[in-house]
């Protein structure tokens, strides 16, 4: 099973999601995402739809500060 | 191919979707969809499409812009009078998207050119507007295979089905043979709200997409009706028909053929 | 009798000898030569409207000739 990262760190709504969808499409079933995000949009936009398009989000977990890291698995 | 920075901003409403996502854009992206008409339905379904990415746009019309036209075909500006309708509406095309490659067909689509030129795309639109274009591309289009939109419109109604060939139900499963010449008005005779052909045009788009990206459902063995004074849309099922001349079990026709008969004073004095 | 015609429901005085050719002209329907006639789900051949009985609990679609695009 692979572990694919991404840092939307510096992007805003809807890129944030947009660039995570392209992600998830990179992997198999069974692979996870571990994403970087902020508070706010990013960090109620991004696990919501992802969820709502059929991924699982298995952890959101404060890194520091504002950033969240997420980790989606297909 | 892999989506520029510049294309994932440009679509990016359309890669949230979960129907079509990174992997449904680059479909769009290589696929070709033909429009025979360059006019009131042509000018929604080619805006439309160039907005979504079709990565290549066939656009076919003899005629040239005149100003009756602009009340109703929005791809032509009133500084396109006089100009040639495809090369009108490749330069819309292009100012929105130029992702998009355009090949334009100034003219008359008929038996001897049709075969080869569907032959070059995934999918036709019908957006013409006369009954000889709408049998010989519904007949076209079976004969090769070739899964097609049909529309029409008139005054305030306007119809569309999506034909699937071998699969679901054509033109002539519905009409058979063509109404005798000016037995049916036209939009020049009786009149038509502009606005029309934007409804059905745009659903002819849609259709086009899903096609396309293979989701939703296609107004396949489906006519939808809209009637834009009741503000009612509905559709009615229809199998194919198994006496149908074109794909029924014992077809009579084999080839495409101009019903020249059919063309009304109107379409032959261009 | 009570018959559904372009989906809605439609009652006709009784009459056990309406045919399709009939009924067209009861209903006034427009395109009366062309219009193309479903019943019951499966399109009729022109040639059997003069033969084709309407009955209670029919289903009719009557669709027409739109041939307008510019």
């Amino acid at each position: 099973m692979s572990i694919l990262n991404l840092d939307i760190t510096k992007d805003r709504c809807p890129m944030t999601f947009v660039k995570t969808k392209l992600k998830l499409e990179e992997l198999e079933p069974g692979d996870t995402l571990e994403i970087l995000l902020t508070a706010g949009e990013p960090l109620n936009n991004v696990p919501r739809t992802a969820t709502e398009q059929g991924y699982t989000v298995l952890e959101t977990t404060l890194v520091k500060e504002n950033i969240y890291k997420v980790v989606i698995r297909k | 191919m892999a989506l520029t920075d510049s294309q994932i901003e440009r679509y990016s409403r359309h890669i949230i979707l979960k129907e079509v996502g990174g992997k449904g854009q680059q479909k769009l992206l290589a696929s070709r969809v033909l429009i025979i008409g360059a006019g009131g339905l042509g000018a929604p379904v080619a805006l439309y499409l160039a907005a979504a990415g079709i990565g290549t746009i066939g656009i076919a019309d003899a005629d040239n812009v005149d100003l009756s036209n602009l009340q109703r075909q929005v791809i032509h500006f009133t500084p396109d009078i006089g100009k040639p309708k495809v090369d009108s509406a490749r330069e819309k095309i292009q100012a929105i998207n130029p992702d998009v490659q355009v090949r334009c067909y100034h003219e008359w689509i008929n038996a001897a050119n049709i075969m080869g030129i569907i032959g070059e795309y995934d999918f036709v639109v019908d957006a013409t507007d006369n009954f000889a274009a709408k049998f010989l591309i519904n007949d076209a289009c079976i004969l090769a295979g070739k899964p097609y939109s049909h529309g029409g419109i008139l005054q305030f109604v306007g119809q569309t089905i999506t034909v699937l060939p071998g699969e679901s139900t054509c033109y002539r499963c519905i009409f058979p043979t063509p109404p005798p010449k000016d037995a049916i008005p036209t939009c020049s005779q009786a009149g038509v709200i502009g606005v029309l052909p934007g409804v059905i045009g745009s659903i002819q788009a849609t259709e086009a997409i899903k096609f396309l990206l293979g989701k939703g459902e296609l107004l396949a063995g489906r006519l939808l009706m809209y009637d834009a004074l009741k503000m009612k849309f509905r559709d009615v099922a229809i199998n194919r028909n198994p006496n149908c001349p074109l794909c029924g079990e014992h077809p009579t026709i084999t080839e495409a053929r101009d019903e020249l008969d059919l063309l009304t004073v109107c379409d032959l004095e261009q | 009798m009570t018959i559904t015609v372009n989906g809605k429901k439609t009652d006709l005085p009784e009459n056990s000898g309406r045919t399709i050719d009939s009924l067209l002209a009861e209903l006034d329907v427009s395109q009366p030569l062309y219009v193309t006639v479903e019943l019951n789900g499966e399109i009729l051949e022109r040639n059997a409207f003069d033969a084709t009985l309407v009955a209670t609990g029919d289903t009719i679609e009557f669709l027409y000739f739109m041939g307008g695009g510019c």
